[in-house]
């Protein structure tokens, strides 16, 4: 058992035993060497389940949303995205500060369970670090009432919007035919908008049935809709933990379209990340005079 | 037993999508998937798809009939297909989830004319297993992970050559129309494979049937996201839901499209009731369709043990370590 994985279970267990919190959610080791996945705790002798490991890869800001969790004390365990997520969700108004108990966790950059499954490789070490932690900018966490261990050094030299401008140089044709392809793979299984801690909406356009705005049919044009107004929808929310590519089952690069947005932002209004600061109003939900207004 | 050299089976499938449509496993950008088949398609037949075969017999999204109105209103149902639908290199677990679906589509009360069209031209080419997965587990839902019930013929890879086996009539007459590719062999059909991942399945059914209320489905549900990944990839799972659109004031088209029961909105009926309004229910729902309901009705697991589902769920459900954890769960009586 690592350090943290043992700092976890003590701590969780102190504050389930002391009243603070009703409910931790850290997470728990699964079936295969690579399987380590989100669980809730409301007893003190469950803590034992907690670790913490190369595969903690899960962002558990979303389990806040959760109905069964919204009014409960719930202490979370947060990496740098998991932080971030959070700060989002006080911002919103969708969960409050009170109610959370925040345990930082420095994150080392973890391995995606779906690199490691069909037997590639034999153990942890081999597997390599996951995309989207090979992108992450912020693995300290950014909010947190303590923290277990001590922070990571940050990176430097990622170009987040790298990816990005490759795709702006291809011709208007190029992108349209790049794009249609992605959309034509997408099976609608809304696991990108469930797993994502920007989208937190009680009810979501595209569950809406009065008027129903996306059709249930699967096809080009409703695909390319869904993505469009999804990525429009988390734009200076999105908080570029990489969950929904993670997690896409199809495949699809679903962090160029929420960068795209974020790059046009931060040329637009000046450097901006979300979820960094509390007191940091994310650009579209608020006006300045200084705004640029091109388009008037 | 007959046999293909390995080198002859691009020859082999050429002569084969004479025949009809002819569709095989294939790694397509990240998600493989079967693909009709041409000479430069890339053959994936190391590992099971991403996406189940059943797509093609039940697509996600599936017009049921086209309709006009104005002075007069008619109804067409699209024209049925005509070609063979030939599927080369279904591995067993997924030959099982078509025998599941046949029960759900062509059996008991209603026949389901839009897949048993589709089946009726359906010729199913199973690849046994030589090799298991550390997510498979087909053996212990009641498949043969060597020779697969209800294909049409089976191949074994036996090393060089694969062996070829045609068990039904319609398997039979496309052996024979592949008769020049086909050797006589001495070669044994291959062992079955060894499994890393063991399930028990025994006895399930019956304590599944006292388990209705029990707080396992709370602990189970609460990881869950309730996103369609498992469903939509499962290749026995077949919910869906109908809906109409409109293509402009005088016409349009009815059509069906893939549901999954852990939608938030599945079983939300019109007036605003839910009977399932947790994921509590959805999740229990779900896991007792597949290891108890289906049972009752079928005789069948409706979860063949493929381990798509342990492979893709972003939150790493595990519907075998659900059924393995049922070994502690005492009932009552």
């Amino acid at each position: 058992m690592n350090e943290i994985t043992g700092l976890m279970r003590k701590k969780a267990k102190e504050l389930l035993e002391k009243g603070v919190v009703e409910r931790v959610i850290g997470w728990e080791k699964g079936m295969f060497f690579y399987s380590t996945t989100p669980v809730v705790i409301d007893k003190p002798e469950e803590t034992e389940k907690l670790v913490w490991d190369d595969f903690a890869i899960n962002n558990l800001a979303i389990y806040l949303l959760d109905k069964q969790n919204k009014e409960k004390k719930v202490a979370l365990f947060v990496k740098g995205c998991d932080s971030r997520g959070v700060v989002r969700m006080i911002q919103d108004k969708q969960v409050k500060r009170e109610n959370l108990y925040l345990i930082g966790v420095p994150c080392p950059g973890l391995k995606d369970p779906k690199t490691a499954v069909r037997g590639y490789y034999k153990d942890a070490g081999q597997v390599p670090k996951a995309k989207k932690c090979q992108e992450c900018l912020h693995p300290n966490p950014v909010l947190y009432d303590e923290m277990l261990g001590s922070p990571v050094e940050e990176p430097q030299q990622i170009d987040r919007f790298a990816e990005v401008r490759e795709l702006e140089k291809k011709s208007t044709d190029k992108k349209y035919a790049y794009w249609k392809e992605q959309a034509d793979k997408c099976l609608r299984c809304f696991a990108c908008r469930n797993i994502c801690p920007a989208c937190s909406c009680p009810e979501c356009i595209f569950d809406c049935s009065k008027p129903r705005w996306l059709d249930k049919e699967v096809s080009t044009v409703q695909n390319q809709f869904f993505h469009m107004i999804r990525m429009w929808h988390v734009a200076d929310r999105c908080i570029e933990c990489g969950e929904c590519e993670r997690v896409c089952p199809a495949g699809l690069p679903l962090m160029q379209l929420n960068r795209k947005l974020l790059k046009d932002i931060n040329e637009l209004f000046g450097p901006y990340e979300a979820g960094m600061d509390l007191e940091q109003r994310p650009p579209l939900t608020q006006y300045d005079t200084g705004d640029p207004e091109e388009f008037m | 037993m007959k046999a293909v050299p390995k080198d002859k089976l691009p020859a082999l499938l050429e002569e084969l999508s004479k025949e009809g449509d002819l569709y095989v496993p294939s790694q397509a950008g990240e998600m493989s998937r079967f693909v009709p088949w041409k000479r430069d398609v890339k053959l994936d037949l190391e590992h099971n798809t991403t996406m189940s075969p059943k797509e093609l017999l039940f697509p996600q999204t599936e017009v049921i009939y086209n309709y006009k109105f104005g002075e007069e209103n008619t109804v067409e149902p699209p024209s049925p297909g005509s070609d063979k639908i030939i599927l080369f290199g279904v591995r067993p677990c997924d030959v099982q989830a078509i025998r599941c679906l046949d029960e759900v589509f062509l059996t008991r009360t209603y026949v389901d004319n839009y897949y048993q069209e589709k089946r009726d031209r359906l010729i199913i080419i199973s690849l046994g297993c030589t090799a298991a997965e550390d997510t498979c587990f087909c053996k212990d839902m009641g498949v043969n992970p060597v020779e697969a019930e209800g294909a049409d013929i089976v191949i074994f890879d036996l090393d060089g050559e694969y062996g070829f086996e045609a068990k039904t009539d319609k398997g039979k007459e496309i052996a024979k129309k592949l008769s020049s590719f086909l050797e006589e062999t001495n070669k044994e059909k291959p062992a079955a494979p060894s499994f890393s991942l063991e399930v028990n399945s025994e006895g399930i059914v019956e304590k599944l049937q006292k388990m209705f209320e029990h707080p396992i489905w709370e602990e189970v549900s609460q990881k869950c996201i309730c996103c369609g990944t498992c469903t939509f990839l499962c290749p026995s799972c077949h919910c869906f839901d109908i809906n109409s659109k409109n293509i402009d004031a005088t016409k349009g088209f009815k059509y069906r499209t893939w549901d999954a029961c852990v939608f938030d909105d599945y079983a939300l009926m019109a007036g605003g009731h839910d009977v399932r309004p947790s994921k509590v229910e959805r999740i229990r729902n779900r896991f007792l369709h597949k290891l108890q309901f289906f049972q009752e009705r079928y005789g069948l697991f409706l979860c063949t043990g493929c381990g798509r589902c342990l492979r893709e769920c972003p939150v790493g459900t595990n519907i075998a370590a659900f059924i393995n954890r049922l070994e502690e769960v005492t009932v009552d009586g």
